[in-house]
């Protein structure tokens, strides 16, 4: 009967946030059939991890073995190269660690009416092009509506970095959009 | 609320973004706005941030999973691959059609397939009393953010009083109540609002021998169903499934 419960629990916990977790992994790998060998071995360690989770955000617990599935599969599975690429100078990146922030004079301000216009493909392409923490930040909060203290979980780093991150993230989308260089 | 405790940053640049997120306690909250009401720059700041927000959400909701997808992780789970834990465990698929468990189920209509036809004539009831609403010249019987307004309102015109909660402070204000019917049975609906979205939520008095609410999306709209001893649950809106599933927290989790 426990391993019965455990299977009732499993389908508790995880299955309303599937949705979520294939869009986490594909946010992550780039790829939809990667995504779902993803959340398949994401699955299967959730269900050997149940004995892990003591409560709080499901949502929060789910992505986070997405994520930690998601890298280790990447790890395994793709070149090096292609993995973890970070286009901050070792300056901004200490300041988006310490949840600072120095944005400067915003180069390029498009109006909240350009903003609202931009068409899924070109969202789709600017998110893509963010540095994969800044990304996952922002999928994490305003693609799956996570809160900051969840997306602090899940990513395993401070509140003050998720609001930095997060704020980071927004700008570089906002400037995409008013380049229109999509 | 996340960070309220803790002092985030002083800087309203990056402050704006935790106040658009409702992840600022009261005063801060308070403070914020008043410094976007001060500050043009950042007011216009503060409407792109909003509207990257909400164009993030309508345009690039998470898709549902597939079928396919579904039955590969019923099979890692399921006895074949673990036979030596699960030898005598049905499989998830099999667990949800036999025992057809009452938990909230995954979005999109790839579950569908385990739910008896008995909620379907209630699903579609629902939608479409949201869709007559939304054409009515107001989309509530009685208009009114405060609980203590729509609650006894229902007295006298359904049988039993239903659950009302305030949402405001999560960004779902109460917009009032109304009176739906579901086959011949009157059922009391609460209207709330998100942005420029409606959220009907229908509560049914079904006793426990009701099967599993499941999220799905109906001729555009997104149906959400989870049950709560008694009673089913059934949010209806144009809003994303994301937004949707916050709502459906946020009312689970109010007292």
């Amino acid at each position: 009967m426990a391993v019965d419960g455990n299977q009732a629990k499993l389908e508790a916990l995880v299955a309303p946030y599937l949705a979520d977790a294939l869009s986490l992994a594909r946010w992550i790998s780039g790829d939809r059939t990667d995504a779902e060998d993803i959340v398949q071995d994401a699955c299967l360690r959730a269900f050997r991890g149940l004995a892990g989770y003591h409560g709080g955000s499901a949502r929060a617990w789910v992505l986070t073995i997405v994520r930690n599935t998601a890298y280790s599969w990447l790890g395994k599975n793709r070149v090096p190269m292609l993995v973890a690429v970070d286009d901050l100078d070792p300056k901004s990146h200490e300041e988006v660690e310490r949840g600072g922030n120095s944005f400067g004079s915003p180069p390029n301000t498009p109006e909240a009416e350009m903003i609202a216009k931009a068409d899924a493909g070109r969202l789709e392409a600017a998110i893509a092009a963010l540095p994969d923490e800044f990304r996952e930040t922002l999928v994490l909060r305003d693609i799956q509506g996570l809160e900051y203290r969840e997306i602090s979980q899940v990513m395993a780093t401070p509140v003050g970095t998720v609001m930095s991150r997060l704020a980071r993230a927004r700008r570089r989308l906002i400037e995409t959009i008013g380049n229109g260089s999509l | 609320m996340s960070g309220t405790k803790r002092p985030l940053s002083n800087d309203p640049a990056l402050l704006v973004h935790a106040y658009l997120d409702n992840e600022l306690d009261p005063p801060n909250a308070l403070a914020v706005a008043r410094q976007i009401d001060a500050d043009p720059a950042l007011a216009a700041e503060a409407r792109r941030i909003d509207a990257l927000r909400s164009v993030l959400r309508d345009r690039l909701p998470p898709e549902p999973i597939s079928p396919q997808l579904r039955k590969r992780i019923d099979a890692a789970i399921g006895p074949s691959r673990h036979a030596s834990r699960l030898s005598a465990q049905p499989s998830w698929g099999a667990l949800a059609a036999s025992v057809v468990v009452a938990m909230a189920l995954a979005s999109g209509s790839t579950w569908l397939a385990v739910n008896p036809a008995s909620n379907n004539k209630v699903r579609v009831a629902v939608v479409d009393s949201h869709i007559r609403a939304l054409m009515a010249p107001q989309p509530a019987d009685v208009a009114s953010s405060d609980r203590h307004t729509v609650k006894p309102w229902f007295n006298g015109r359904i049988a039993g009083s239903p659950r009302v909660v305030e949402l405001a402070t999560d960004g779902f204000p109460l917009i009032g109540g109304r009176v739906d019917v579901v086959g011949t049975t009157p059922v009391p609906t609460l209207v709330y609002g998100r942005r420029k979205h409606l959220i009907s939520l229908t509560a049914v008095q079904d006793g426990a021998g009701a099967d599993a609410p499941a999220a799905q999306s109906i001729n555009g709209y997104n149906l959400l169903g989870w049950r709560d001893d008694q009673t089913t649950y059934w949010a209806v809106s144009d809003l994303n499934a994301a937004e949707l599933e916050t709502f459906a927290q946020k009312f689970r989790a109010a007292p």
